[in-house]
């Protein structure tokens, strides 16, 4: 008897640990998947309560709040606390108790599975206030009733807050025609491109790489001279998405002057100039030519054979690893990249190129990239608001939001932040935008830092390239969102062809371009890009049509 | 096969080993060498990584032995180790009330449905079994303790959910009735003793082997579990030391890939060998302290069967 439950329990034990084995594993990928559908399955939250209705109904033009109550609000922001959360939060609610008489908590999400916990805020509706951008699906979200309308309020309960956005911004914030968040003011460009070492170019006397051509030669021009030096560390991480398998492909933005960096979805594309007319590119014969391109870059060995499979290193360049980044770049890492080069004290030198300012195609980042929602469902939407107003539009509320504690933080000198931690060594408590709060960037009003003086000089120059575009600097691509609900299968499939047989094609590891392109281009059939390409070309057109972008 | 290798080791040293035996025993050698290289080897990286240089490990990669030996990893890492400290306390926290009531409460339920007077005791053990199988999924989970019960923020919502499983209740009710027969708890009955008596004095004393068996679950669970920290955790100082230590990878992964839409400062993230000496610090005493459990564990169980 004994024995029998002496071996049960020991075939018990081992089951179980079998079982939370897979227990652990199950979860997990059950949580991944709900991420991954975290873009069609957005929580609808109930319709508004006919209380609420009421109240919006019946709002008088522009008429005086009652806060005569205290309101406590949660903030709900991306990623990680600072240190001096409690100490900078006390601060800004003295404040906002004597400007709104409302408190705000800050809530974050850290970045673990912030996608999933950011869909589960919304659907437990315990934030007031939200962090939202186009990367969290912001459109999808207030399509399907997460946020609240602003449109009357705006008018009623911030109008100071209206005029300073302006018009333009929120017009690209509607939503079905609705404004549904309020962008920050501080036009940003991230426009991507190209990051090379000026010094090497210098003492080789090689072309500045602002064309293929060019950057065949610099690449080319620094073997020959340092056959030892790495060129280009790609790999395929920064080409998750469904327009490009492998990084180095990022370079034929040089040739077309694309809506977007690397094109629409499904290897279709559309240029800026004419964003509705949308045209087919991995079946016509240019992509043929290009792969050949990068089948030619490849054997003469400008990035490593085991490129595919590389993990990347994105400390390559910074390290002198590398001589170009060419994927995934943009003002701000070139910056970072000339205060680590400063740093390192080994003479070499960081410039960019822009792939934009090659084929007239610059523009700032789209509204929706930080902006702020009141979640339906809030306890008090016009105060909210008015909140919202006051942390943006009051400058003394703003730089406690922003930088913190003037004299414990932060000091500001000659108009440029610095951190007082920083200079004295230690780990900031609240360093520079320590709440993550990018949505609450005042264009009028934000402190530079430092590095900033230099990241303005190359948005200056990009806001005038981007003024004489056919858009002026108008973001068109960005604040498109895709509803795949009724292809995601066929997405999918897609995805995987791409990581499959178009990863290798563009990393130039086949022997023969125009065998590898037809058997890539009959696998896409077979996963179903035509349907996929067709839905998504009826949303995009819809969109632009919607905008106005023709 | 299994009568001959139990044999084997006790036999008379004069008799030779057949070639069968030998060749047998080079080969489970060989195999087990081989295993334990595979599961020694990753951890001597991340030793020697954490010793050596950051700049090194990008330029070279890693090693067995650390070049460039320095303590500058360890020095960031306990320059504020309050961080750290803070979610070592908490999960020992989590883990010892965790275990210790989920202990009480599994053994608790295990016995009442093991018992035969309780008439609806396969009732209550469905259910109980049926929540293993049909769940109501990850939102409805998270609103439940969000919004109805209110638990966010709190460490209550950390240890709670984990409290019972059902498959530790049931592993336990099967235990329980195969440990203790009817007979002693009818013939304690029978000398007035209660439930209560029952439970404390006659089937808890014979339960130490289930008791090591579910108590080791529990504990490894609550001591790896990360993701109830993820969801309900509004302050960093409640914490458990795995969620401390994901979130500082995903943190670092997450800012560089933002760092290509939006600008963001990158500079102070974690170096490589600063992440490397984090899982030393972290794992570092489980290491140490994991055998003395396991030894009591294993040996709860054989001390059980010996009795029988």
């Amino acid at each position: 008897m004994k024995k029998k439950v002496l071996s049960m329990l020991l075939s018990m034990t081992m089951l179980a640990g079998i079982m939370t084995g897979c227990g652990s594993a199950g979860t997990q990928s059950a949580a991944d998947q709900l991420e991954e559908q975290g873009v069609t399955e957005i929580p609808v939250a109930e319709s508004t309560t006919a209380a609420e209705e009421a109240t919006i109904e019946s709002a008088p033009e522009a008429k005086e709040l009652d806060l005569s109550q205290q309101v406590d609000l949660v903030f709900y922001v991306m990623g990680d606390a600072p240190q001096d959360e409690e100490l900078v939060e006390a601060a800004l609610n003295e404040k906002l108790l004597e400007k709104c008489n409302a408190t705000v908590d800050m809530q974050f999400s850290t970045w673990t599975d912030f996608q999933q916990k950011y869909a589960n805020e919304i659907t437990a509706q315990s934030a007031d206030l939200i962090y939202i951008a186009n990367w969290l699906n912001y459109g999808q979200l207030a399509s399907s009733g997460a946020f609240e309308e602003l449109d009357d309020m705006l008018d009623t309960v911030a109008p100071e807050l209206k005029a300073m956005v302006g018009d333009g911004s929120l017009n690209m914030c509607r939503v079905g025609g609705k404004i549904y968040a309020i962008p920050n003011t501080w036009p940003e460009y991230v426009c991507n491109g190209v990051k090379y070492r000026e010094d090497l170019r210098e003492k080789y006397d090689l072309p500045v790489p602002d064309s293929i051509e060019n950057l065949e030669a610099y690449l080319k021009g620094i073997k020959e001279n340092e056959p030892n030096q790495g060129l280009l560390t790609v790999t395929t991480e920064e080409s998750q998405g469904l327009k490009t398998g492998f990084d180095a492909a990022w370079v034929l933005n040089f040739k077309y002057p694309w809506v977007s960096t690397n094109g629409l979805d499904y290897g279709l594309a559309a240029n800026y100039d004419s964003p509705s007319d949308v045209y087919d590119y991995w079946y016509s014969d240019d992509f043929t030519e290009d792969m050949k391109l990068l089948k030619s870059w490849a054997d003469q060995g400008f990035w490593s054979k085991s490129a595919l499979s590389d993990t990347n290193n994105s400390d390559a360049y910074k390290n002198g690893l590398c001589v170009a980044e060419v994927a995934g770049q943009n003002p701000n890492k070139q910056i970072t990249a000339i205060a680590d080069f400063e740093n390192a004290g080994e003479g070499w030198t960081s410039e960019y190129v822009a792939y934009g300012e090659v084929t007239n195609t610059i523009y700032p980042g789209h509204a929706t990239q930080n902006g702020t929602a009141i979640v339906r469902g809030c306890k008090d939407p016009e105060r909210a608001l008015l909140v919202l107003q006051t942390m943006l539009c009051d400058d003394e509320v703003n730089s406690i939001v922003q930088y913190g504690i003037k004299g414990t933080h932060y000091d500001v000198a000659d108009g440029i932040y610095k951190n007082l931690q920083e200079e004295a060594g230690e780990t900031p408590t609240f360093p520079y935008e320590g709440f993550n709060t990018w949505n609450l960037r005042n264009g009028d009003t934000k402190l530079p830092q430092k590095t900033d003086v230099a990241l303005q000089e190359m948005f200056d120059k990009y806001e005038k390239l981007g003024a004489t575009t056919k858009f002026p600097n108008v973001n068109i691509y960005d604040g498109f969102s895709e509803n795949y609900e009724a292809y995601s299968a066929e997405r999918s499939a897609v995805s995987n062809v791409m990581r499959q047989y178009l990863a290798p094609l563009e990393a130039g590891l086949v022997d023969d371009v125009d065998a590898a392109v037809t058997e890539f281009r009959d696998k896409m059939k077979e996963a179903g890009i035509d349907k996929c390409r067709e839905e998504y070309t009826k949303q995009w057109k819809a969109y632009c049509e919607e905008y106005n972008y023709q | 096969m299994a009568r001959d290798l139990d044999y084997e080791p006790s036999a008379p040293k004069t008799i030779k080993k057949s070639t069968g035996t030998r060749i047998f025993e080079a080969v489970a050698y060989i195999l087990l060498i081989l295993g334990s290289v595979i599961c020694v080897l990753p951890f001597i990286i991340i030793v020697s990584g954490s010793f050596t240089d950051n700049a090194t490990i990008l330029t070279k990669g890693y090693s067995l032995l650390p070049r460039d030996f320095t303590f500058s990893a360890y020095q960031t890492i306990f320059k504020s180790p309050k961080d750290i400290l803070q979610a070592y306390k908490m999960n020992f926290y989590y883990t010892i009330v965790g275990t210790g009531l989920g202990l009480m409460m599994i053994t608790l339920t295990g016995y009442v449905i093991s018992r035969k007077e309780f008439k609806y005791r396969n009732t209550v053990s469905f259910l109980i079994y049926f929540t293993s199988i049909f769940g109501g999924g990850m939102i409805p989970w998270y609103l439940m303790y969000a919004n109805v019960l209110g638990l966010k923020g709190s460490t209550l919502a950390i240890w709670f959910p984990a409290l019972m499983s059902p498959f530790l209740v049931i592993l336990m009710r099967t235990f329980i009735v195969g440990a203790v027969p009817d007979a002693i708890t009818e013939s304690a009955k029978i000398d007035g003793a209660g439930h209560f008596t029952i439970f404390c004095r006659i089937v808890l004393p014979v339960l130490k082997p289930g008791l090591a068996t579910v108590g080791l679950f529990l504990a490894l669970g609550y001591w790896n579990d990360w993701y109830r920290s993820s969801m309900f955790s509004t302050n960093s100082s409640t914490w458990q030391l795995q969620f401390y230590l994901y979130d500082l990878l995903n943190a670092t992964t997450a800012m560089k890939q933002m760092a290509s839409n939006v600008s963001m400062k990158t500079a102070d993230l974690p170096t490589e060998s600063v992440k490397l000496a984090m899982a030393v610090v972290a794992t570092g005493p489980v290491l140490l302290f994991y055998p003395f459990v396991q030894r009591f564990f294993v040996s709860g169980i054989t001390v059980g069967a010996v009795k029988g």
